[in-house]
């Protein structure tokens, strides 16, 4: 048939494909020798035994044979011999639709399993951005592509509904931890952590935000949470539209830059992590000037620093763990989840295949949104019903919104009898919460002396810091927490406080070698330094230091109003001396 | 970069704003020939305008591209929508097709009375209409109408983020400087 013959749409497929073929789309395209080793590691494939049409390589084929016709010379010289074999008709198209977007979630396991490195996983996305470009597409993805398009997230969320969701979660949490600085902050500017999340959260689980909001205030961050440009999920990752892969990558990037956030940490979802933190700054073709970061790894850290202390006993069912393709496959997270997993839970049994063999839970990044394939999907998960079985978990726990989505459609139609959970809501349920320490006095201090004052707080005792900021912020006072010296040497520098409290005993670094590093540098040589020990016979490591003393010297244990008295003392604040209550 | 320009009787100003949520008399929504909202700013007018919108739309068949139609807005802070059924995903003349479908927008708000009128980067976006494409047709066709004795004096170019703003920004000043 002759290109006059040759439909709109099928004409613009091909001339767009030129313009879409890079070495490494190209390299998968010729590379298949048809070995047949990608076939059985397709879980479609597995499903449907007796199907070739699910095969990865048949299916690659369907793409490969246009390409050839038209892009390869192969195709042009034989043709027949390579199978090139051109787009010609609307209903040729509708074919192409039915295999790339039907017959395979893109979850990559064909290709970790191809002795040729073939992607397919990378050039059927093409394929389907290719359509998508002509308006080929299942009516669910459409749906999705323009509500992100135009409403700025997947979901269609009303920036109305998400302020006023964050509010209630806010006010949750508030009444939870009966204190009234717990909530979520919306476009603080110069945070340490923007947090963004997925918009299934707001719209059916707001639940997760309000864990994730717990921790974070448990652990003391500096943290907020955008009014725009929040959804860090992008279904360009998923139709193959690089234009919406830009787009909404841009959008996040441009709002954490203009509240000047130190590090965007990303909600658990593995669509969003590879599409924001792996592909989105080549989509946007975007430098960013801030770090990037799973909550998984976030929430890890915050335990292993100690800013927030679990109890593990708190979850004591048995939980297995979910690796999400596009989280272990496509960005290597694999291990941190784990590690996560066994700090909060007791009893966790792992999944075999597991991490980047993992079987998807056919939600795919975005596949439960095309209900016409809902019955392949659910026959495919068949795969998926077994390994959950094999391993007699009551629960599975996995760090992606559209695996929780997968995984339940799966239970709950292969009737497992197991629940579906995130890391957060783990951690979230295994925090210890610290009640405040309470010194009685004979009326409260002045609550704002210390407003606008900004003190680092350095101590390895996580109670001890605890009671310093909550004493020092009941004040006005703006606090950072520090529980090593490598920490607290970071956050002087960043922050430039006016103030640094520091201990003299601590695991990694002696405290006088750290007040030697502050008065050595240049700039925080000017900030006062009130050294609070318990050990005041160590007072010579501090002193014999060829540097000017320190401007505080406290002994533990420390009295609010002691320890209230010398860091106004030191920051040349009047101190209002409540009457009853002894001086120290 | 000029954020408003001034042609003939008329005015045409960039806004970056949500064009569903803006203090207008009227704004376009890029409809689907069967009239149905859909999602997008489909979902915005029907969340915020609530059932008439829809409702009033029943009463139409299906539309031609290019075509348009005026309903009430419901609930929302304009008073009308215009929904213009545009060209998409690389359709054949579409620049053409793009034109034609401004000139039946204000034609059909201006039936109504209307004097101040928001239009969304018209096809861009999930229909696919490049950018740079459509901020200058759009200038274009608008700053022609402008300078024709509008009865339309207000026309807002509304954006949603920087990466929309640029190429309108653009158009508009080649036009400040033709």
């Amino acid at each position: 048939m002759s290109k006059e013959k040759r439909s709109h749409k099928a004409q613009k497929v091909i001339e767009r494909m030129g313009k879409k073929l890079n070495r490494q789309v190209v390299g998968s395209l010729v590379a298949c020798v048809h070995c047949g080793n990608c076939t059985d590691s397709c879980h479609y494939v597995l499903a449907n035994p007796g199907d070739p049409t699910y095969a990865p390589a048949y299916k690659a084929d369907r793409i490969r044979k246009f390409f050839k016709a038209h892009y390869d010379w192969t195709g042009r010289v034989f043709p027949a011999w390579v199978g090139a074999k051109s787009l010609y008709t609307d209903e040729d198209l509708e074919e192409l639709k039915d295999t790339v977007f039907g017959k395979c979630t893109n979850c990559r396991r064909c290709t970790i399993n191809c002795p040729m490195g073939v992607d397919y996983a990378t050039f059927n996305r093409m394929a389907r951005g290719l359509l998508v470009s002509v308006g080929v597409m299942p009516e669910g993805v459409a749906v999705v592509s323009k509500d992100q398009w135009e409403i700025g997230n997947q979901m269609g969320v009303l920036k109305e509904d998400y302020l006023d969701t964050l509010e209630w979660m806010s006010e949750e949490l508030q009444g939870e931890l009966e204190d009234p600085n717990a909530g979520i902050p919306i476009d603080k500017e110069d945070a340490d952590i923007v947090y963004s999340i997925n918009p299934r959260e707001v719209k059916y689980d707001p639940r997760t935000i309000a864990d994730a909001a717990k921790i974070f205030h448990q652990a003391g961050a500096n943290w907020t949470m955008p009014s725009e440009g929040w959804d860090m999920t992008n279904f360009g990752l998923f139709s193959g539209d690089d234009d919406l892969g830009g787009a909404v990558a841009r959008r996040l990037y441009e709002k954490v830059s203009e509240l000047r956030g130190k590090k965007l940490v990303i909600s658990e979802c593995g669509h969003g992590y590879r599409s924001t933190r792996c592909e989105g700054q080549n989509w946007a073709q975007w430098d960013i000037d801030f770090v990037m970061e799973s909550s998984v790894i976030t929430m890890l850290n915050y335990i292993k620093e100690g800013r927030i202390k679990v109890d593990k006993t708190r979850n004591t069912t048995p939980v297995t763990f979910h690796d999400s393709c596009n989280n272990a496959r496509s960005c290597g997270l694999t291990e941190e989840p784990r590690e996560l997993l066994k700090l909060v839970c007791t009893d966790f049994r792992e999944m075999y295949p597991n991490r980047a063999e993992n079987y998807c839970c056919t939600g795919g990044g975005g596949a439960m949104s095309m209900s016409e394939y809902t019955p392949r999907r659910l026959k495919s998960a068949k795969i998926k019903a077994d390994q959950l079985a094999a391993t007699g978990a009551k629960i599975v726990v996995t760090s992606c919104h559209n695996c929780v989505d997968g995984l339940a459609d799966c239970i709950k139609h292969y009737k497992l009898g197991m629940e579906v959970t995130q890391l957060v809501n783990l951690v979230a349920n295994a925090l210890v919460i610290e009640k405040k320490v309470t010194v009685p006095v004979a009326e409260p201090i002045a609550a704002s002396d210390l407003q606008g004052r900004r003190i680092l707080v350095t101590d390895d005792e996580p109670d001890f810091v605890t009671f310093v900021s909550t004493v020092l912020e009941d004040n006005g006072a703006t606090v950072f927490r520090a529980y090593n010296a490598a920490e607290a040497m970071e956050i002087a520098r960043r922050e430039k406080p006016d103030l640094i409290t520091l201990d003299i005993s601590m695991p990694d670094k002696d405290g006088s070698e750290v007040f030697a590093d502050i008065r050595e540098d240049d700039i925080l040589k000017r900030i006062p330094v009130c050294i609070i020990t318990g050990q005041p016979e160590l007072r010579k490591l501090i002193y014999d230091k060829p540097h000017r003393p320190p401007e505080g010297f406290v002994s533990k244990p420390v009295t609010e109003d002691g320890l209230l008295l010398n860091v106004k003392k030191l920051l040349k604040v009047a101190h209002h001396q409540p009457e009853g209550v002894r001086k120290q | 970069m000029p954020e408003t320009v001034q042609a003939g009787s008329g005015t045409i100003r960039l806004m970056k704003v949500d064009i569903t949520d803006v203090e207008i008399e009227a704004f376009v929504y890029y409809a689907s020939h069967d009239l149905n909202l859909g999602s997008g700013y489909g979902t915005a007018i029907a969340m915020r305008g609530g059932p008439p919108v829809q409702e009033e739309l029943s009463k139409y068949d299906t539309l031609e591209t290019t075509q348009a139609v005026v309903t009430g807005a419901g609930e929302m802070k304009a008073q009308y929508i215009v929904h213009a059924v545009g060209p998409r995903f690389q359709e054949e003349n579409l620049e053409d097709k793009l034109r034609t479908t401004i000139v039946n927008a204000l034609a059909q708000a201006e039936a109504r009375g209307i004097t101040s009128l928001a239009f969304p980067p018209m096809g861009t976006g999930f229909y696919g209409v490049p950018l740079d494409v459509s901020a200058r047709i759009m200038i274009e066709t608008l700053s022609t109408y402008a300078h024709n004795s509008p009865k339309i004096t207000d026309i807002a170019i509304c954006v949603m983020d920087n990466r929309e703003s640029k190429p309108f920004e653009a158009a508009m000043a080649a036009h400040g400087r033709a």
